[in-house]
């Protein structure tokens, strides 16, 4: 009787689990692409982002693959972000000025963009980042970049839209040192889509309501 | 849910073709469909009912009336929220959020029949045991699973229907309370009440 309950009871609970494993909802198949997209947008508190008046941008966007830089990119995608991004800044009351008019900000652009199914890091974008941006493109030659920012590991392939809001006009009060003081990212479905930029670029200023000159 | 439905057509069809088994003493099982209704702590990640739950047990008859046995038990939570911004303390997130929890219970449990004759039997129900959760919350599609092994109380009523005068097997129609401490991401419990209907039958 004992024998018979002990091997019962097994087989009941083997088909209580089997039974149970076909019976969870998959919320990603409930996703739309639009849904699938996140935004986040990480300022510095300590900024004072009235302090400053013009800013300067990428003529291009880096592309990141797996921690490798492949290059700089300017097709449909990046030359809208660029036009999103000086018309927005401009409405915010930031001046739109030449690299080489020592502007108060700086704004790059990266594509960053994981294919493996393995830990990935962003700390390791930031890590290189004084390799993918010459400092000295804004006139700042053999600074370093600070950003106190971190978005964490995922285990899935994505693709991310970066915007790093860099701060030269205390460049050099701060040790040499340019400092993200606002960072923009874009990530999920369809990132890079055409149609997509103009709800990415409002999206991440409309949570950033501080960020403006005025 | 199909493969649900297919267990508990096979179980019902394996039920009637007990029927001649006299009520006695000895195993029996309980196969219910379970809908959970979150409550308290839980309805700070979902508010909709599960209705992709079931729950059964294996029951050792030691009167006609007082039975003990194992149960296991599962309900798949899912909720969907509309996109809106996460203000942060030097940031923020905008995402659509989507929270699901599976609870898959394993309890020990004792009942008992508080009438032993008529066409309706009530019964009362107490039971102790592991809870295994499955919690994942979804920023857009981008997912921070988490599982839990906690402790579960869980508390029975509801009544015995039985098909034959001389069988134990009987339509169940019941209810249950959860309590289920859970402590994580800023909840303190994921209590849920159960709402469940089944079949008790004997095995030999």
């Amino acid at each position: 009787m004992n024998r018979n309950i002990k091997s019962t009871t097994l087989c009941f609970l083997a088909i209580g689990f089997l039974v149970l494993n076909g019976c969870k909802k998959d919320p990603l198949k409930n996703l739309s692409n639009d849904d699938s997209r996140i935004y986040i947008s990480n300022y510095d508190s300590a900024a004072n982002f009235a302090s400053y008046k013009t800013f300067s941008i990428s003529d291009s966007a880096l592309v990141i693959q797996d921690n490798h830089f492949l290059g700089r990119v300017l097709g449909t995608y990046e030359t809208n972000v660029i036009s999103q991004l000086k018309q927005i800044m401009q409405q915010r009351g930031y001046t739109l000025v030449d690299s080489s008019a020592k502007p108060d900000l700086a704004i790059n652009i990266s594509e960053v963009i994981n294919t493996q199914t393995t830990i990935f890091s962003y700390d390791d974008y930031w890590d290189s980042y004084g390799y993918y941006y010459d400092p000295g493109y804004y006139g700042y030659p053999g600074y370093g970049y600070y950003s106190p920012y971190s978005y964490g590991s995922y285990t899935v392939a994505s693709a991310a839209l970066e915007v790093d809001l860099l701060d030269l006009k205390n460049a050099t009060a701060d040790g040499n040192k340019i400092t993200a003081i606002w960072v923009g990212l874009a990530r999920g479905e369809d990132v890079f889509n055409n149609n997509n930029v103009t709800t990415e670029i409002s999206t991440l200023f409309a949570q950033s309501p501080y960020l403006k000159s005025n | 849910m199909k493969s649900l439905s297919k267990f508990i057509i096979v179980i019902t069809v394996v039920l009637f073709a007990n029927n001649s088994v006299k009520a006695q003493n000895g195993l029996e099982m309980n196969v219910n469909y379970n809908v959970g209704l979150p409550t308290a702590g839980s309805k700070d990640y979902v508010t909709k009912p599960s209705f992709r739950g079931f729950t059964g047990s294996l029951d050792y008859a030691i009167t006609s009336q007082l039975r003990v046995g194992l149960g296991i038990g599962f309900n798949d939570y899912y909720q969907k929220y509309p996109r809106q911004v996460y203000n942060g303390s030097d940031g923020a997130i905008s995402a659509v959020l989507s929270n699901s929890i599976q609870q898959t219970p394993l309890i020990a449990h004792i009942n008992y029949t508080i009438t032993k004759t008529g066409f309706i039997r009530p019964y009362v129900g107490a039971g102790a045991g592991v809870n295994f959760i499955s919690f994942d919350q979804y920023l857009g599609e981008f997912d921070n699973p988490s599982t839990k092994a906690k402790a579960i109380v869980q508390g029975e009523a509801g009544v015995f229907i039985p098909v034959s005068r001389y069988s134990s097997t009987a339509v169940k129609i019941g209810g249950t309370y959860n309590f289920a401490p859970f402590n994580e991401f800023g909840t303190s419990n994921l209590n849920s009440w159960g709402v469940q209907a089944g079949i008790r039958f004997p095995l030999h």
